[in-house]
C-alpha cells in the first residue's frame, strides 16, 4: 500500500509540475505577445545583458566542445569507413552528423550546464531573500521582468550558438581528414557541402530553438519554485541542470523521431 | 495639469496650474526645456494655481535650475501655498531655490 | 471625508496554510496618517497578516480594503495602481544584488514612470537624502551593513511618493543605537510626507518609541488594540505578558507535561 501510495503521490507532484512549467511558458509567450501592446514589453538593455550572457559569453566553451566533437567524430568514422576504402566519406560523416544532432545537442547541453544552472541559482537566491517578492510589490511581474529576457535571449542565442558549433564542428573534422588522413581538402570541403542540405542545418535550428524554451523555462521555474534558503537554492540548481539535460535529450529524441518519418 | 509660459519685460514667466506630481512632471520638463532652449536669463515659476507637488515635481525643478544656472540665468520661485511651502522646508530645497511671497517682489527682485 | 475612511480595513479575515489555521478573524482600521504597530510573538500570524494587507497572500475569508478597495477582489491589472501607492520594507531588506543603491531606488521610477533619466537621478539623491545615505548610489548592497541595506531598502520604499509604507521587522538583528536610528527614522519620514505607517515588530522599546496605535496578535487573533498608553496599562493578561516580556502567563512556550512523559513511554 505504502509503494502505491508513493508511486501516487510521485505522479501527483510531477503531473502538477508539469501543468506549473506550461502554465509558466504560456504567461511567459503572453508578456511577449501582449507586453508591447500594454507598453510593458521589458526594457531592451536587460535583453541584451542576458544575450551577452548567454550568448556571447558562452562562445569559448562552445567552440572547445564543437571543436574536439568535430575531431573526435572525424577519426571515429574514419575507423570505420577506412574498412570500406571510403575515408573521403568522413567529410559528409562529419558535417551531416554535426548539424542533425551533435551541433544542438552538445550546445544545448553546454548550455543547460553554464546558462541553465546561472539562472536558477540567481532567480532562486531572488526568491529567497525576498527580492521576487518585492518585485510584485513594487508592481513588476516577475515573469516579464525577469523570466522573458532570459527566454528571448535563448531562443535567439542557442541557434546562433548552434549554427557557430557546427562550423567549427566542420573544421575540427578538416584537419583531422586533410592534415591526418592525408584527403585532398577541396574534395573535402565538396563532400561536407554536397551531402549536407538545407534540411540538415534547418532541423537542427528547430531542435536547439526547443532547448532554448526547455532551458530557460526549466531554469526560471527552478528558481521561481524555489524553497529553504542557501541549500534550496543549491538543490533548485541541481535540479534544474538535471532536468534540462533529460528533457534535452528527450526531446532531441522525439524530434529526431518527427523528422525522420515524416521524410524532412 | 497646465502650463502657461509668458514673457513680461524681461522675466519669464511660468505658470502652473494643478499638480506637479509623477504623471505630469515629464510633460513639464518639456515646457521647460523649451525655455532652457531660449536660454532665457530671468526665469520665474508661479505657484499660485499648483495644489501639489510631489518628488518628481522637486527633482524636475531642481534640474531646471541646475540647466538654468548652466547658462548663466537665474531661477525663482513664487507665491506658495504653505504646505508646498514646507515641503519645500522638508526637503531642504528652500536654501536652493529663491522663493518669494508674490509674484511682483519676485520680478522687482531679478533687477 | 478621507480622513474618516480607514485607508486600511481588515474585515474578518482567516487564512489556512494546509491544516494550521494562522489568522482566525482579524477585524483592523487604520487610519490615515498614524503609525500603527502590528506587534506578537514569533507564529502569531503578524508576517501572514502583512502580506494579505501588500497583497502578496488573498485571503480564505473575509476581505482587506486598501485605500478603499478590496484588494482580495482584483486581478493584477487592477491590483498594480494600489501597488504603485503602497512600499515596503523587507525585514531582509530585499535589496536586488545585481543593482547598484542607486539602481535599486530608481527602478520602479524607471519602470513605471516616463521621468527623464536626469531627474530621476535627482530624485534617487533626495531619496536616499532621507534615510541619511546620499554618495552611496554607486555602492552595491553587498558592500552595505546589514543596518544602512535597510535604510536603503526604507529609501526605495519611499521611492514613488506612497500613501502607504509598510515595514517587516524593521529593527531586527540591529544594534541599539542603529535600532534607535531606524525608531526616528520612521517617526520622522511619517510625519514629514505624512504618510500612514504600518510597522510589524516583537520589538517592544521600538513599539513604545514610534507607534500611535498599537494592535497584539495571538494565535491569528486581535487580542488589544489600542494606544501606546492603553497598551502599556493593559489589563489584558495576554498583553501584560508580552510588554513585560515574562516566562510565565498565558502564552505558554512549552507543551503540558503529561503530554511530554506520555510521548516518551509511547
Amino acid at each position: 500500500m505504502n509503494f502505491v501510495e508513493a508511486i501516487g503521490g510521485v505522479v501527483t507532484t510531477t503531473y502538477r509540475h508539469i501543468v506549473d512549467v506550461f502554465g509558466l511558458l504560456w504567461d511567459t509567450v503572453a508578456w511577449i505577445i501582449i507586453g508591447p501592446f500594454k507598453r510593458k514589453f521589458p526594457k531592451r538593455e536587460g535583453i541584451s545583458e542576458q544575450m551577452v550572457f548567454a550568448g556571447i559569453q558562452s562562445f569559448v566553451i562552445v567552440f572547445f566542445v564543437a571543436f574536439f566533437t568535430g575531431i573526435v567524430i572525424a577519426m571515429q568514422s574514419a575507423y570505420q569507413l577506412n574498412k570500406f576504402g571510403a575515408t573521403i566519406y568522413v567529410a559528409a560523416m562529419v558535417s551531416v552528423s554535426i548539424a542533425r544532432e551533435l551541433g544542438p545537442v552538445l550546445t544545448a547541453l553546454v548550455v543547460a550546464g553554464r546558462v541553465g544552472a546561472a539562472i536558477t541559482a540567481e532567480i532562486g537566491s531572488m526568491k529567497v531573500s525576498e527580492q521576487i517578492e518585492a518585485l510584485e510589490t513594487m508592481a513588476l511581474n516577475p515573469v516579464r521582468f525577469l523570466v522573458v529576457p532570459r527566454f528571448l535571449a535563448l531562443i535567439v542565442m542557442l541557434p546562433c550558438l548552434t549554427i557557430l558549433s557546427d562550423i567549427i564542428g566542420v573544421i575540427g573534422g578538416f584537419l583531422v581528414g586533410v592534415y591526418n588522413m592525408g584527403l585532398n581538402p577541396y574534395r573535402y570541403i565538396d563532400f561536407s557541402f554536397n551531402f549536407m542540405t538545407w534540411k540538415d542545418v534547418s532541423t537542427g535550428l528547430i531542435k536547439s530553438f526547443t532547448f532554448g524554451v526547455i532551458i530557460s523555462i526549466i531554469g526560471c521555474y527552478m528558481g521561481l519554485t524555489t524553497k529553504g534558503g542557501a541549500e534550496g537554492v543549491g538543490r533548485a540548481t541541481t535540479t534544474s541542470v538535471v532536468t534540462s539535460f533529460v528533457l534535452i535529450i528527450l526531446f532531441d529524441c522525439i524530434l529526431t523521431g518527427i523528422f525522420y518519418f515524416s521524410n524532412i | 495639469m497646465q502650463i502657461k509660459v509668458e514673457d513680461k519685460n524681461t522675466v519669464t514667466i511660468c505658470y502652473v496650474t494643478g499638480d506637479i506630481d509623477i504623471n505630469t512632471a515629464p510633460d513639464i520638463k518639456k515646457t521647460f526645456d523649451r525655455v532652457i532652449q531660449g536660454k532665457k536669463p530671468k526665469v520665474l515659476v508661479n505657484f499660485q494655481s499648483v495644489n501639489y507637488v510631489d518628488s518628481s515635481g522637486l527633482a524636475t525643478l531642481v534640474e531646471f535650475l541646475k540647466n538654468i544656472r548652466a547658462y548663466g540665468g537665474k531661477l525663482k520661485l513664487c507665491t506658495m501655498s504653505p504646505k508646498i511651502k514646507s515641503l519645500f522646508e522638508i526637503t531642504k530645497l528652500d536654501r536652493l531655490f529663491e522663493i518669494a511671497p508674490a509674484e511682483g517682489d519676485a520680478v522687482t527682485s531679478f533687477a | 471625508m478621507e480622513k474618516q475612511e480607514p485607508v486600511i480595513r481588515v474585515i474578518d479575515l482567516k487564512k489556512k496554510f494546509g491544516d494550521r489555521q494562522i489568522l482566525s478573524g482579524i477585524n483592523l482600521d487604520i487610519h490615515k496618517g498614524e503609525i500603527f504597530v502590528i506587534m506578537g510573538g514569533s507564529g502569531c500570524g503578524k508576517s501572514t497578516l502583512l502580506r494579505h494587507l501588500i497583497g502578496a497572500l488573498t485571503p480564505d475569508e473575509g476581505s482587506v480594503y486598501l485605500l478603499g478597495q478590496d484588494i482580495s477582489k482584483l486581478n493584477e491589472d487592477q491590483m498594480d495602481p494600489i501597488r504603485k501607492k503602497i512600499g515596503m520594507s523587507y525585514q531582509g531588506s530585499a535589496l536586488f544584488d545585481s543593482m547598484t543603491v542607486g539602481e535599486n531606488v530608481s527602478l520602479p521610477l524607471r519602470e513605471h514612470t516616463k521621468l527623464d533619466p536626469n531627474v530621476i537621478s535627482i530624485m534617487v539623491k533626495m531619496k536616499l537624502e532621507l534615510v541619511g545615505l546620499r554618495g552611496f548610489e554607486n555602492l552595491m548592497p553587498s558592500q552595505l551593513s546589514g543596518g544602512m541595506k535597510k535604510r536603503v531598502g526604507i529609501s526605495r520604499a519611499f521611492a514613488m511618493d506612497p500613501e502607504i509604507v509598510f515595514y517587516d521587522e524593521p529593527t531586527a538583528g540591529l544594534d541599539p543605537i542603529v535600532t534607535a536610528v531606524m525608531d526616528k527614522l520612521i517617526v520622522d519620514l511619517s510625519k514629514a510626507l505624512s504618510v500612514t505607517s504600518v510597522v510589524v515588530t516583537h520589538d517592544m522599546n521600538s513599539v513604545f518609541r514610534i507607534a500611535d496605535r498599537i494592535a497584539m496578535l495571538y494565535e491569528g487573533r486581535v487580542v488589544e488594540v489600542g494606544t501606546r498608553d492603553e497598551i502599556r496599562n493593559s489589563k489584558n493578561p495576554y498583553v501584560q505578558q508580552f510588554v513585560s516580556g515574562s516566562p510565565d502567563g498565558p502564552i505558554k512556550f512549552f507543551q503540558q507535561k503529561d503530554d511530554y512523559l506520555e510521548t516518551l513511554t509511547a
